[in-house]
């Protein structure tokens, strides 16, 4: 239902113009922001994880990379195989902001996992738990448009699990994204068309992934993917914070402070997810 | 305790002009001589007793006098005033027949003592508009809008161009009631806002309350917005209709049986369409209306009205997306007259609001609506020249429809599904009293009773602590709480009842003949509610009634005005404060997704809402040179401060509220808003209007910063609302030709040239920031609607 509003918005725009403006915008001082969306192929035995981190720039400035003091992922949960077998990976920086780290899969499907990061005194913590996805089914090339006349359709399909309620992610390629979920289609085959703008070359090799995600990163990815350019046209939402899972800790000791109430502006950006991905492709002909 | 005393108050204020001695009534219908056609607000005055009365939205009127002879001054904006002099002796029925200002004619008219009356009047915020200026007003492509012209009224704004209502006061689009011929109308707006969806053609008279809204209204909270229909001419046959660059107009009036029965049907639609295929789009957008009404003047005290409205808006791309929506009211009235000073109107309405959706690359058509029965009884008592009262009874049934969704193929895996279907019933009672207690002071004072009773329906969610929405005391956000539980109430009972009085109270002090000081307090409970998080609602918000989640919504609006009639009454000027509250005023929680959403109570919260302002209102009402300038100074804001005691693990929870719980700036604050309107008739032929509108940009957000998420550069931001749009200003010009050859003929005819935007001021609609793919640099793309516009409309009739 969401792209119905951008249609309409893109309808809407059919008479309007756009142009490129100036705008002087307010300041606010640097925030840790941390990309830490790990895709799990399962049939792999071992999973390569690896996580960026960042601090904020100003918007017409750039972001720059975070020195971390520590990052690491904790599966308490988790029983190690042998005596040199940790129920934690650090992760190691690989080039400035990245970092990288490997366990084998079964440490990410199972039990409840921590991301832990110090970073200039401060202590940052995400839980999450791997989500399930379901393969891709079908992806083809179509030949409709949709107002323009120059999109390039592909038709995605897949088969939802029934007795689940599933929240799935899929990357379009390009940095484009979209969430959708099965409130209307549990347990059955279900198809869509997606539609790029003019610049999809033939030639083109399109990797389309679909991820099983949980409710809270459905919300999180559906207002990412608004607020990051999907344009409104002037159906335009208030635009907010849009806050992930990544807590402050630093102050919270559970004795005096139990939460960050009284201190609402202390968090990092970004989100820690760990999801199963199915991917698929197609060269544009 | 306050109830009781306000109740005590009011039978207090009636004993006072309780006592009477012998007099007599004169009543009668106001019409106009061409047509048949009743007037709505004509002054009748009695000068020489300084009283005077209006005609109702009927054209009738009743005024109780001492016997004696009277000179009666009947006189109307636009009309030649009629002066008569009548004995009363027994009751008298004077129905008057007015004809329009015959341009030509320099005569004196006697004014003395009839602009007097609305100052006189304790009725302030309101403002009215005849169809006459409201086809003068230049606007976008010509196309003569009411819902445009009132934007040119103080403390009137709306979001911009193609977005749909109006603000009034810093409120809601969605707290405006707008009534078509009594039909409650529930979207205003043609192609998303670009064009409203009445008829000029078809239209009498429009009222706009702003603040000390009658009892005799509720439901909304903003403003009230009266629209009157024609009756139909039921002394000539007649055609009139429009070609204009977007749309055309054509509408048919006559008699049935002459002077007693008349029909009027009229017919827009856009053709915009036509021209797209030429452009190889295969797409689709227009809209359609069609106006009805008959009417049968069965004798003296009995008329029956008809009408009937059906618009439709239709937007498509190739066979993919189809969207339609659209209003349709049917309403019956009843006219009975029991006396020459009770007059009574029982009102049949039923409307509906629908709302569709094919979207085929998903797979999928959404069907969703509204539909209301409403019974209405209104009886105006006109006691004496003193004392009018106005009782009457409202009874509306609603039925929700908020979304059904079905496969749109055979193809499609799309599972039916029926989203709870809810039922309301709203039942009011009022009794309103105008009283003049002396000659310089007189009264306005009412109250009602509203009773919102929100029926049973087939599913119902039950929450953990009858809580819908939790909140994540480490993430610091809200997010929707599962239900524990569905409960299947069925259709009998109720989910929640809701009781409220609204006392209305104004008065109007007169300083001297010329100037009045007023003030009004109104208190008005809104049980519907439109659910939009857009900066301006979009056809598909959903409308969704008080009940167990969400509260009605209470507003306490006070205002206090002088008003001055100058140059004898050449000039009035309007100054008006007001402030106004309002309680339970729903807010969304952040990324709250309102579409298809079947549990709407898990992203809402209430909170609160306040507005104040001063509007200034200069006219100049006759001359070759008319026009008027408006000018307000306003805020208006909301905040929702987070609820407290959520117990867990025994200990007590705060919440941030939505924004921290601080005011923030609603996205109808507009801070300036000036507009100027001048109206200029060169000679017979040419007649010359401009606009000038100025406004203060709409609040916004830009971002504070940028972060990088999986390729996307997503820019952040910080409180709601913290910054504005560019200002917002433009200026429109216009032309009325009217020809020569048009002397002593059957058919008139003119032509009206139009600039919209003379000097090409590209207003922002919305500022959206972004990277650019192509040279990966972010930057901000301003959006703007409509540059400079001319147009060309051709008006005839015959």
């Amino acid at each position: 239902m969401k792209n119905s509003l951008v249609l309409l918005g893109i309808l809407i725009c059919f008479s309007a113009c756009e142009d490129v403006i100036e705008v002087d915008l307010p300041e606010t001082p640097q925030r840790l922001s941390i990309d830490g969306l790990v895709r799990v192929d399962t049939t792999e035995t071992t999973t390569t994880v690896l996580i960026k981190a960042s601090l904020t720039g100003a918007f017409f400035n750039d972001v720059t990379p975070a020195d971390l003091t520590s990052i690491s992922i904790i599966n308490s949960d988790y029983v190690p195989s042998s005596a040199l077998d940790l129920n934690v990976v650090q992760l190691n920086e690989v080039s400035p902001g990245q970092y990288e780290g490997s366990k084998q899969t079964n440490f990410f499907t199972e039990g409840e996992l921590q991301l832990s990061i110090e970073h200039e005194g401060q202590r940052y913590l995400a839980l999450t738990q791997f989500v399930p996805s379901t393969p891709i089914t079908k992806l083809e090339q179509g030949d409709d448009t949709l107002f323009t006349g120059n999109e390039t359709e592909i038709k995605v399909a897949f088969n939802d699990v029934a007795d689940r309620d599933d929240f799935y992610l899929v990357d379009l390629d390009f940095d484009e994204y979209l969430v959708t979920e099965d409130e209307f289609y549990q347990g059955q085959v279900f198809q869509f068309s997606y539609f790029y703008d003019e610049g999809v070359t033939e030639g083109r090799e399109l990797n389309i992934g679909l991820l099983g995600v949980d409710e809270s990163f459905y919300n999180y990815m559906n207002q990412l993917i608004v607020q990051s350019g999907a344009d409104q046209g002037p159906f335009q939402t208030p635009s907010a914070t849009v806050r992930g899972n990544i807590i402050n800790v630093t102050n919270i000791d559970n004795v005096n402070s139990f939460d960050n109430v009284e201190d609402p502006n202390n968090f990092a950006l970004g989100y820690f997810a760990v999801v199963q991905e199915y991917t698929a492709s197609l060269v544009i002909e | 305790m306050v109830q009781r005393g306000l109740v005590l108050l009011f039978f207090l204020l009636l004993s006072i002009a309780g006592f009477s001695q012998q007099k007599f009534t004169l009543s009668g219908t106001i019409t106009e001589a061409s047509s048949n056609e009743t007037l709505i607000g004509v002054t009748i005055a009695v000068p020489e007793l300084r009283t005077g009365v209006t005609t109702n939205e009927y054209g009738f009127y009743s005024i109780t006098l001492d016997p004696g002879e009277y000179q009666i001054v009947v006189s109307y904006l636009g009309f030649q005033d009629v002066i008569q002099t009548i004995s009363l002796n027994e009751n008298l029925k004077l129905n008057i027949e007015m004809s329009e200002e015959a341009q030509q004619l320099e005569e004196v008219v006697v004014t003395e003592d009839v602009e007097r009356l609305d100052i006189r009047k304790p009725q302030m915020s309101v403002n009215t508009m005849s169809i006459k200026t409201i086809k003068q007003i230049p606007v976008i492509l010509g196309e003569a809008d009411v819902i445009k012209s009132i934007l040119l009224l103080p403390g009137v704004t709306n979001a911009g161009e193609g977005a749909s209502g109006f603000n009034v006061r810093g409120g809601a689009v969605d707290q405006n009631l707008i009534l078509l011929d009594e039909a409650i109308i529930f979207n205003s707006s043609h192609l998303f806002g670009f064009f409203s969806v009445f008829n000029p053609d078809a239209i009498k008279d429009i009222k706009l309350y702003k603040g000390g809204i009658p009892a005799r209204y509720g439901g909304r909270v903003s403003s009230v917005l009266d629209i009157f229909q024609k009756e139909g001419n039921s002394k000539e046959f007649k055609v009139n209709g429009g070609i204009g660059a977007v749309a055309s107009r054509l509408l048919v009036e006559g008699p049935i049986v002459k002077d007693k029965s008349a029909f009027l049907i009229g017919g827009r639609g856009s053709y915009a369409h036509l021209f797209l295929p030429l452009f190889d789009i295969d797409n689709t957008a227009y809209f359609y209306d069609l106006n009805t009404k008959l009417n049968y003047n069965i004798n003296d005290r009995n008329s029956l009205y008809l009408s009937g409205y059906f618009g439709r808006d239709v937007f498509g791309i190739s066979e993919s997306f189809v969207n339609t929506y659209g209003n349709s009211v049917g309403n019956f009235r009843w006219n009975h007259l029991f006396s020459d000073k009770l007059f009574s109107n029982l009102s049949v309405i039923y409307s509906d609001y629908y709302y569709g959706l094919k979207l085929d690359f998903v797979g999928f058509n959404w069907n969703s609506g509204i539909q209301n029965f409403n019974v209405k009884y209104d009886l105006k008592h006109y006691l004496n020249d003193k004392l009018q009262i106005n009782y009457g009874l409202n009874n509306i049934y609603y039925g929700f429809n908020p979304g059904k969704i079905e496969p749109s193929n055979p193809e499609s895996r799309i599972i039916e599904d029926q989203l709870t279907k809810k039922y309301a019933n709203e039942f009011a009672a009022y009794i309103d009293v105008e009283h003049s207690i002396t000659e310089n002071l007189s009264l306005g004072y009412g109250l009602r009773f509203s009773n919102f009773v929100r029926l049973g329906q087939e599913a119902l969610n039950i929450y953990a602590n009858n809580n819908p929405v939790d909140f994540d005391p480490f993430l610091l956000i809200y997010e929707e709480a599962e239900p524990i539980s569905v409960s299947n109430p069925g259709r009998k009972g109720s989910l929640a009842t809701f009781n409220n009085f609204e006392p209305r109270v104004s008065l109007a002090y007169t300083i001297n003949g010329n100037s009045s000081f007023k003030a009004s307090y109104t208190r008005l409970a809104q049980y519907l509610h439109l659910l939009s998080n857009t900066s301006s609602p979009t056809p598909l918000d959903v409308w969704t009634p008080s009940g167990p989640f969400v509260k009605p919504q209470l507003l306490d609006q006070y205002a206090v005005g002088y008003f001055n009639n100058f140059n004898e009454g050449d000039y009035t000027i309007e100054t008006e404060f007001f402030y106004k509250d309002i309680q339970n005023r729903i807010d969304y929680i952040d990324g709250a997704n309102l579409i298809a959403n079947d549990a709407i109570e898990t992203v809402i919260l209430n909170g609160e809402a306040r507005a104040y302002g001063l509007e200034l209102l200069l006219r100049k009402n006759e001359g070759k040179f008319q026009g008027w300038l408006a000018y307000t100074l306003s805020k208006s804001e909301q905040r929702t401060p987070g609820r407290v005691s959520t117990v867990d693990n025994g200990r007590s929870n705060l919440e941030t509220g939505i924004n921290f719980g601080e005011w923030y700036n609603t996205p109808y604050d507009k801070t300036h808003d000036i507009a100027l309107y001048g109206s200029y008739e060169l000679n017979d032929k040419w007649n010359f209007n401009t606009n000038f509108v100025f406004q203060t940009g709409q609040p916004t957000n830009y971002p504070v910063g940028q972060f990088e998420f999986q390729g996307l550069t997503v820019p952040y931001y910080g409180l709601r609302n913290q910054e504005r749009l560019p200002n917002y200003h433009r200026i429109d010009l216009s032309a009325t030709m009217t020809p020569k050859k048009n002397k002593g003929r059957k058919k008139q005819a003119e032509w009206i040239f139009s600039i919209y935007n003379v000097y090409n001021r590209r207003n922002a609609a919305s500022i959206n920031f972004r990277r650019n793919q192509d040279t990966g640099v972010n930057e901000a793309v301003r959006t703007s609607i409509f540059g400079i516009v001319p147009a060309v409309t051709y008006n005839f009739k015959f």
